[in-house]
């Protein structure tokens, strides 16, 4: 009994099925995150921070957050997020009383924004690896100074934002092996969802593989004949970010093959750099593909005749 | 495949763009000699301009007041100096009149909006994307994404392509290599060697067909959100992709004659989706279902043996053409990937009470696949043969122990989270992963195969239906020492059961701490270290076997190897990142990554495997008017892997082992600079450099068999340069013109692509070219905003 053995599937199937009671219950208890600016002398309204804060207002204005949804959503314009501007506008000198969410802490900035933001992509933020780490929305967006086109980023693509803190994997583009990223094919979040997701590495599906079908379909099988190690994970083998060699393989074939087929006759032998010296004596199984020149199935194959997974 | 058909011939663009200047000019013009009316618009704007809450903006007129921002007309031209496909990659390098960017916008009464977003219109890497709705009420974007994926080009082959899926050579082509086959068989077989294959194809590949290897994917997504900031949200999905084109398959007919050949991709994959959401301010609950279908409309790809005209079988054939035997299929039957289909359901849920959330999901995909099975093989030479005291045709379908694949795995994820805070200051959760695999595949016994549709093998092999569950189970305790420093402390376990692999069980133990830190506004760290410790159950060599074969045979493979996947591993990952900000304008990063796994267990296979990535980036932005960015990273990567050659049986000869050490250095350097060098003028350069430099080395100990090992120092080695520059000067606010170029400079130098040729031992390949390139493009455009 290596494994556990708990049922814990049926307790979590369980809990799952009671969450929207515990949610209903929960809504009596007040709500948990509050305006970050406590003043009590309330609240100034827009146009007063406008006259002073005239290019943020105008940037603001091509946003959602300056158009009638966020209106009808909010109550007091400005200060849904900053909170009460009152001591501010009558101390402006005073930067103690400066609304300034970035003083916050990383978790209460969240709150301000969760205040709206807690469905879709956020669903859940709580308990996700980023918010674990200490960021918060402020860490990827702005809501006044924001250079993307799209989500309000700080930098000037969801990619380049990713890639401020996730260096390897700007490296891992550039190599000869990659998906289309770099050339804005796709994107980080064709795959991840940044804002949480309870799949390791923040992947969008409910397990590699699956994440992968959504553009190799055809890789999705089932076949008639499987290849064990690749219907657990594609990662066996491949490197999604980029790879020097074909196929973004971890490592080229066919020394990735014999990584695990060790086996007698063909699979075992060396194949080394004499048996590409002389061309009139080359190996079949290294130049080229290598064993996919005949194990060309190794994804899974349908035909009767291919238990080999080749031709 | 691919044309250069589709670029702008006529100068209509070139036209519309000098007309579009003239309009700017003469707006800007106007526009100068009213400055007042101008003063009083900036004033209106600044009032229009007060966010949404403050008062009722004044209404749009009806209909839509549309803006562009911008509208790109171009014009390129390129240069390569070879028909490398790296080139063209991903995307259309074509020469001609481009309209690279054009982005619509309108505002109409009732919040409506309209974006419409059109990228390399009418190019091989177009996207146009629209959006129409109330943001928050009702938004419907509709996206088409074409993506070129080029493999290789100029490569060359003897098939015609008659139909779809059929790849034939000419009889008299077969008919004459046979006979030239045969007559050296019959004279003497040693002498059916490479180089007297290589002379009988030589003239038919002097006159064969080029093919370029490539796909188009062209995407298309519909999406409608309902909703979407109310407290209950629907999202209506429907996407599809025709993938057509085609890419390199090995489609062999022995150990002696693998060919490569252009497998024909016809794919339509479809989806739908359907997703409801309830959110509350304190809790959440997400469901949906989604249905999606993938369709192979060339599921058979059936090709000719150039060898044979005729079919003929025996015992040898499989090693064909060669001394041992010049038989084998006349044609080669191949079944490409199948036709499928998955359904998903999924829910989620989530909440908060008090200082406690909780979060779970659920998600259950029903994969399905049953194309109809096709014969053993289309070699009719081998009908009648005499298998168990009867005679049999494994050239009919009838003969089959089933029909059609009748393939199903279904997968159930569910998840849990629960946490706490205690006090300020720390917090603690629990997390629970399941994931089950159940392949409700039928175990269809074969009484036996043709082996490269060559040879009837009588022995019984049977599907296996692979299954696994893993769970995780795990904790996490989080402390905030300050404000902004945390520590982190967490343990997962992770266990796996496989139903038909070498081990059944197996657990880890995953250890790991965080620290993160910005203790002063100049500095700020983040680091992790994570252990993983892998144990294992026993492990059955002769798994794969009595999975497979109706009477097992012996283990074919080492009994002290251990597949990596499966094996005992102790696994070191770490991560360390710092953030300097000197000044407000400078800035310089520098980190490290590791991923550093170790197979002590592991007597053959897979030893070893280190990832080590260092970078540094530094940043210089004084202000708007200038920023300055260089990037550095080097990624470390060693494998270690032992085997032994073996003959029939494993060999337990020491002497026979051979050992492979794999040692990789890529450096990648990326440079960028912008600056309004000018009044009106701003310049953009940037530049990237990668450099891979792999080596394998090889060790046989002298005595066995093999006796001598010689390592590789061409381990994929490439270099890519890439240079990128445009210099933007601004007309007036409506309009700028820019002159851009582009300079790439590709090499590869790869020990299996070395020496390439149409024709080696053993294989007749397409060897298309997707090696060494130097392209540059240059070109201008005008910009426009109105």
């Amino acid at each position: 009994m290596r494994s556990l053995r708990l049922p814990i599937p049926l307790l979590g199937l369980a809990a799952l099925l009671a969450l929207p009671g515990l949610a209903a219950a929960a809504q009596a208890s007040p709500p948990p995150a509050s305006p970050p600016s406590q003043s009590v002398l309330g609240f100034v309204g827009s146009d007063v921070c406008a006259t002073c804060h005239t290019d943020v207002a105008e940037h603001l204005t091509a946003t959602p957050h300056g158009k009638g949804k966020f209106a009808s959503l909010s109550a007091h314009g400005c200060e849904t997020c900053h909170g009460p501007g009152s001591a501010h506008v009558n101390n402006p000198d005073d930067p103690a009383l400066r609304p300034r969410i970035d003083r916050l802490s990383p978790r209460e900035q969240t709150a301000v924004c969760q205040k709206c933001h807690t469905g879709g992509q956020q669903f859940f933020w709580h308990g996700s690896v980023h918010e674990t780490r200490g960021l918060s929305c402020e860490s990827c967006h702005s809501i006044h100074a924001f250079k993307s086109e799209k989500a309000q980023l700080k930098a000037a693509s969801t990619v380049e934002a990713c890639l401020s803190c996730h260096k390897d994997v700007r490296a891992d583009m550039w190599k000869n092996s990659h998906h289309p990223i770099r050339e804005g094919k796709i994107s980080c979040t064709d795959c991840h969802n940044p804002h949480g997701t309870q799949t390791r590495s923040l992947i969008k599906a409910a397990s590699v593989n699956e994440q992968c079908y959504t553009c190799h379909a055809e890789k999705r099988g089932p076949f008639l004949w499987e290849h064990a190690p690749v219907r657990e994970s594609c990662l066996n083998c491949h490197t999604p970010h980029g790879s020097n060699h074909q196929k973004l393989q971890k490592t080229a074939t066919p020394y990735l093959c014999q990584q695990c087929h060790s086996n007698t006759r063909h699979p075992g032998t060396l194949y080394d750099a004499t048996t590409l010296a002389d061309q009139s004596r080359a190996s079949n199984r290294i130049f080229n593909r290598a064993c996919l020149d005949c194990h060309a199935a190794v994804h899974g194959s349908n035909n009767p005749s291919t238990p080999y997974l080749g031709h | 495949m691919r044309t250069k058909s589709n670029q702008f011939r006529k100068p209509f663009v070139l036209m519309a763009g000098l007309l579009l200047l003239a309009w700017a000019n003469a707006l800007a013009a106007q526009e100068t000699t009213q400055p007042q009316d101008n003063a009083q618009a900036t004033q209106t704007m600044e009032k229009e301009t007060a966010p949404a809450a403050t008062e009722a903006k004044a209404e749009p007129a009806k209909g839509f007041t549309f803006h562009v921002d911008p509208l790109v007309l171009g014009v390129i031209r390129t240069h390569v100096d070879t028909n490398s496909s790296k080139w063209e990659e991903y995307r259309d390098m074509s020469n001609g009149f481009v309209i690279p960017y054009l982005h619509l916008t309108g505002e109409g009464s009732g919040d409506r909006e309209l974006d419409f977003n059109a990228k390399n219109v009418r190019r091989e890497d177009a996207r146009y994307t629209l959006f129409y709705g109330v943001p928050g009420s009702y938004e419907l974007t509709l996206d088409y994404n074409k993506i070129p994926h080029r493999f290789g080009n100029d490569g060359h082959m003897l098939w015609t392509r008659t139909g779809p899926g059929r790849l034939e050579i000419a009889d008299p082509i077969q008919a004459a290599l046979q006979g030239a086959i045969a007559a050296q068989f019959a004279t003497n077989p040693a002498g059916i060697t490479y180089a007297f294959l290589n002379r009988l194809l030589s003239p038919y590949l002097a006159t064969a067909q080029a093919i370029n290897l490539g796909l188009e994917r062209n995407r298309f997504l519909a999406q409608l959100d309902l909703g979407r900031m109310g407290p209950l949200s629907w999202g209506l999905e429907y996407d599809h992709e025709k993938r057509t084109g085609n890419r390199a398959y090995g489609g062999s007919f022995g150990f002696s004659n693998a060919t490569e050949l252009p497998e024909p991709i016809d794919y339509d994959t479809t989806g739908a989706q359907i997703a409801g959401e309830w959110n509350t301010a304190t809790g959440g609950l997400s469901f949906g279902y989604r249905y999606s279908k993938f369709e192979n409309n060339i599921s058979t790809l059936i090709w000719d043996n150039p060898f044979r005209v005729t079919g003929a079988t025996d015992p040898s054939a499989y090693t064909a053409p060669g001394a041992g035997s010049i038989g084998g299929s006349n044609v080669g039957l191949a079944d490409l990937n199948p036709s499928n289909r998955a359904d998903l359901l999924f829910l989620k849920g989530r909440t908060r009470f008090g200082s406690w959330f909780a979060n779970a999901s659920g998600a259950y995909d029903m994969m399905k696949q049953d194309d109809p099975l096709l014969p053993y093989t289309l070699n009719s030479s081998i009908r009648g043969i005499n298998f168990n005291g009867t005679t049999f045709d494994p050239t009919t379908t009838a003969n089959l122990p089933a029909h059609s694949a009748d393939r199903k795995i279904n997968t159930t994820a569910l998840n849990a989270d629960l946490g706490t805070r205690f006090g300020q200051s720390l917090d603690l959760t629990f997390r629970y992963r399941y994931y089950d695999l159940a392949n409700k595949g039928k175990r269809i016994e074969f009484p036996g195969y043709v082996r490269f549709d060559a040879v009837w093998e009588g022995i019984g092999r049977v599907s296996v239906p692979y299954a696994y569950t893993r769970q995780n189970a795990g904790a996490e305790l989080g402390w905030d020492l300050a404000r902004a420093t945390r520590l982190g402390f967490s343990f997962e376990r992770e266990s796996w059961n496989r139903k038909f692999r070498e081990i059944k069980d197996s657990d880890e133990n995953i250890w790991k701490v965080t620290f993160d830190t910005r203790p002063v506004p100049w500095f700020a760290l983040r680091s992790s270290y994570q252990y993983g410790d892998r144990s294992i159950g026993p492990y059955n060599v002769a798994a794969g076997a009595e999975a497979s074969f109706v009477d097992p045979e012996d283990p074919t493979n080492l009994p002290a190897l251990r597949k990596f996947d499966e094996a005992a591993r102790k696994q070191h990952l770490y991560t360390i990142q710092g953030q300097f900000f000197p000044s407000d304008t400078w800035s310089l990063f520098l980190g490290a990554v590791g991923n550093n796994q170790k197979f002590d267990e592991s007597a053959f296979g897979l030893q070893k495997d280190d990832n080590n990535t260092y970078n540094a980036e530094l940043s210089y932005a004084p202000g708007d008017n200038f920023n300055f960015f260089l990037f550095g990273s080097r990624q470390d990567r060693k494998v270690d892997q032992a085997a032994r050659q073996s003959g029939a049986t494993p060999s337990t000869n020491p002497l026979d082992n051979w050992f492979a050490n794999i040692d990789e250095t890529t450096d990648t350097w990326g440079a960028g600079l912008t600056s309004n060098f000018a009044k009106r003028w701003t310049l953009d350069l940037s530049a990237n450099y990668s450099k891979s430099d792999g080596k394998v080395g090889l060790f046989s100990p002298p005595g066995g068999s093999p006796d001598v090992a010689v390592g590789f120092s061409n381990y994929d080695n490439v270099k890519l340069f890439s240079i990128l520059g445009r210099v933007d000067y601004k007309i007036n606010q409506y309009a700028k013109a820019g002159v851009f170029g582009r300079w790439e400079d590709y090499k590869i130098d790869s020990f299996i692509l070395q020496g390439l040729s149409n024709y080696l031992p053993g294989a007749l390949l397409l060897d298309p070219n997707y090696g060494d390139y130097r392209g540059s493009l240059v070109g201008v455009d005008l910009t426009f905003t109105f």
